[in-house]
């Protein structure tokens, strides 16, 4: 069993780009399960389909849940409760990792955090997992805090503390972008679309859809992608 | 409320752009203000920041063109203001909430025509303002929460930020590892 667990914002990029008829494909030849968390559910679907300008995005992937393209915990046998618990102890060593001006720093949200305390149930029963995450603080928290931490230097021009030692559990995790995802979808022929210039146009387009993503590595995406 | 001392000085110094009509004044002031919210994410920072945000754009429309209008406005906004002053100097924290809500209650208390208009501008500049705290380094989820937006709405936003995507943090997981970590997942 495999899951890929996906944070709002990278349902949110591939929604804001139609692109939902390639993550059906994507999960007919996936081999597990596309998992979002009860919170994750609250932003792209609960959330938007009460505000008109977002409702169709929150029916259309709402259409994704019921067709069971993606797919709840409870489907692996992880219940909301363990989840909620999981999320209060990541929360609590997350978001005081960093300290500016003698306080804690708020720099996660319990959306996000949900996944990180998925991944973390799904590795204690052994099922190999990634958490695909498009926006930037969650991935250099647990992959390069030092590199957040000069993030925060360069933005509050204030001292900030990093306390290490907060680190250690969050170093476990394994995260994709759906660049990596749109990738898959090129190499493995899933886009109805046969143009040579698919791949760039699908990275790019998930980049202005919030995917942080710099222009070095689409380009090195895209070279990658050709060679295939 | 925190960061008491920095919002006196602000709204002391928006009162001044204020009467002088300075937008510019007004908007700078509103970054100074998001900088300080996005180490505290204090509510009351963000929303003044959006207030003063907003206020700029209204007064470089010129409300609805009519001049009296702007100078009511003006003053009845002013008188808010020198409310939440005072709410700060007093320490009396019922009167600084209130002097806040009667603020957001004048803004609005327009014609219906223009009710649109500042409800838009109020979107937009909470927008505006979660894209900097965004910047800041803080989560999209994390933001859209404190200004009161949905992720959909910033997401787009954060796109386009082109400064952003062209710094290369997080050099950690390269680009060959992660691309054959998601192949893998497919194979």
């Amino acid at each position: 069993m495999k899951a890929i667990i996906f944070d709002s914002s990278t349902l949110i990029s591939f929604s804001m780009n139609g692109m939902f008829e390639e993550l059906r494909k994507l999960k007919k030849m996936f081999d597990g399960k596309f998992l979002i968390t009860l919170e994750v559910k609250g932003e792209i679907i609960d959330k938007p389909v009460t505000i008109k300008k977002y409702e169709l995005e929150a029916l259309m992937l709402n259409q994704l849940l019921e067709e069971k393209v993606l797919e709840m915990p409870d489907s692996v046998g992880v219940d909301n409760k363990q989840i909620s618990i999981k999320t209060r102890e990541i929360s609590n060593i997350a978001n005081n990792i960093f300290i500016a001006n003698g306080k804690p720093m708020t720099l996660i949200s319990d959306g996000e955090t949900s996944c990180l305390a998925l991944s973390n149930i799904l590795n204690d029963k052994k099922i190999t997992n990634v958490i695909a995450v498009d926006e930037r603080t969650t991935r250099l928290l647990c992959e390069d805090p030092i590199a957040l931490k000069k993030l925060f230097q360069k933005r509050f021009h204030t001292g900030i503390n990093y306390k290490k030692e907060n680190q250690k559990f969050l170093g476990n995790f394994k995260f994709i972008r759906s660049a990596e995802l749109v990738y898959v979808i090129n190499q493995k022929e899933l886009t109805s679309l046969k143009d040579p210039r698919t791949l760039d146009a699908m990275i790019w387009a998930v980049r202005f859809k919030g995917c942080y993503i710099s222009d070095d590595e689409i380009r090195e995406i895209v070279s990658l992608g050709r060679k295939h | 409320m925190q960061e008491k001392g920095n919002i006196l000085r602000i709204l002391t110094e928006a009162k001044t752009a204020i009467k002088g009509n300075d937008t510019f004044k007004l908007k700078e002031l509103s970054n100074q203000t998001i900088h300080t919210a996005s180490i505290a994410q204090d509510p009351d920072n963000i929303a003044i920041a959006v207030i003063i945000y907003s206020l700029s754009k209204i007064i470089e429309r010129g409300y609805d063109g009519t001049k009296n209008k702007c100078s009511k406005l003006c003053k009845d906004v002013i008188f808010s203001m020198n409310g939440i002053i005072e709410g700060i100097k007093e320490k009396n924290d019922v009167k600084l909430r209130n002097s806040m809500e009667s603020l957001r209650k004048k803004l609005f208390k327009v014609s219906s025509k223009m009710k649109a208009y500042i409800q838009d501008v109020f979107t937009k500049a909470s927008i505006n303002k979660a894209s900097k705290i965004y910047e800041h380094g803080i989560s999209i989820e994390q933001t859209a929460k404190l200004l009161g937006i949905t992720m959909f709405e910033l997401a787009g936003y954060a796109g386009q930020k082109g400064e952003l995507s062209e710094e290369r943090f997080g050099e950690k997981t390269n680009v060959k590892a992660r691309l054959k970590l998601a192949m893998e997942m497919f194979a």
